[in-house]
């Protein structure tokens, strides 16, 4: 029982402690102080119990896949204000507006927290029942929640000592590959949900990476790795990655015509 | 133009047809973090739902890497997910919460 918690709130905490890292990380250069976390904190877990708390009428609706709908919206919506959150800093440099700034993170974060919360409190949830069980979960719990902020710390220390010259090109990149991941997993959600056509796989790579396997499960949170994705989500990834990629290009020319 | 609309109406008919044919119900009711019927056929190259029934107070959810499907599913309530179409082969699928007992595999013939 204790392994398994590890491993289910260590990967829902993974996502979200890897959006923070990189946002704090870029918004560095900008924003001194840390406070929107703590807000976008409580406010996100505040919506986690939210969702929790109407899951189960949430996933009645539209014919019983409101759960999906909910999902791929809340995805959508982090790849977009990553969109967002790319375009300001890009052609901003000196004049980048803070609050813009902060609001677009705070909310990013906000919408990641409350789906991969929610899920976490009914895990938990169901276990306060059985004493016995409960305290093997929330120790087991307790160790993935630590080991994925460590994670997440890591990354952060990482991230703010690259040399200049590469951070933006790297931050483009981080950027583009959490878009598209949120995307491509959108699409997976309404999929599921049969709003958009179900297809067979484009190609297996499971006898190469297994997503069962650990690093299957570590790829699955830095980029979203499937073994057997289909076509619409293939694209949807790149979409993810091209608009990325085309916003701050943009906004790199944008910039550089004002200098 | 007769031809023309005629073909028109007919293209819009099969594709409504399409998109309101029956798709195939399966039943799969989860008690005691054990699903059931745990091990099942279903038509390849067909897309089916399944209606999943957690008779259960505490929460499941519903995971297979093979089907890429990921579903929490609140202790009492029915859920649909749909699957599929898919080639012939068997997809595993478990419980993420208590995937001990709660395992089960679809095979698609």
């Amino acid at each position: 029982m204790l392994i398994n918690s590890v491993a289910l709130i260590l990967e829902e905490t993974l996502e979200a402690a890897l959006l923070i890292s990189m946002l704090l990380a870029m918004t560095g250069l900008w924003l001194n102080s840390k406070r929107w976390l703590l807000y976008s904190f409580l406010l996100g877990f505040a919506s986690a119990y939210l969702y929790a708390a109407t899951m189960a009428d949430i996933s009645e609706w539209f014919n019983y896949v409101g759960q999906e709908v909910v999902n791929a919206f809340l995805q959508a919506m982090i790849a977009v204000l990553l969109m967002l959150f790319a375009w300001q800093v890009y052609s901003g440099a000196d004049n980048v507006k803070h609050k813009n700034l902060m609001m677009c993170c705070a909310a990013a974060v906000v919408f990641s927290i409350c789906r991969e919360g929610a899920e976490i409190l009914l895990y938990l949830k169901g276990f306060s029942a059985s004493h016995e069980a409960y305290l093997a979960v929330m120790i087991g719990s307790g160790l993935g929640f630590g080991i994925g902020i460590s994670v997440g710390v890591l990354l952060y220390y990482g991230l703010v000592n690259i040399s200049l010259s590469y951070k933006l090109q790297l931050y483009r990149v981080l950027l583009a590959i959490f878009s598209g991941n949120m995307l491509s997993q959108a699409c997976v959600q309404l999929i599921q949900a049969d709003w958009l056509p179900a297809a067979q796989p484009l190609w297996d790579t499971s006898s190469w990476i297994a997503e069962h396997s650990i690093s299957g499960h570590i790829l699955y949170s830095l980029i979203g790795y499937e073994a057997t994705p289909s076509g619409l989500q293939i694209l949807a990834y790149l979409i993810g990655i091209a608009a990325v990629l085309m916003i701050t290009m943009l906004a790199d020319s944008r910039r550089s015509s004002y200098e | 133009m007769q031809v023309k609309l005629m073909a028109f109406s007919l293209f819009l008919f099969s594709f409504i047809a399409t998109v309101y044919a029956e798709v195939p119900v399966f039943k799969l009711v989860i008690k005691d973090h054990l699903f059931f019927p745990s091990d099942f056929e279903i038509p390849a190259n067909t897309k089916v739902k399944l209606l999943v029934h957690n008779q259960d107070a505490s929460a499941e959810e519903f995971e297979s890497y093979e089907l890429n499907r990921e579903k929490v599913i609140e202790g009492g309530r029915k859920v649909v997910i749909f699957i599929g179409p898919l080639p012939a082969g068997d997809y595993p699928f478990f419980g993420e919460f208590y995937p001990k007992t709660a395992q089960g595999v679809i095979r698609v013939k």
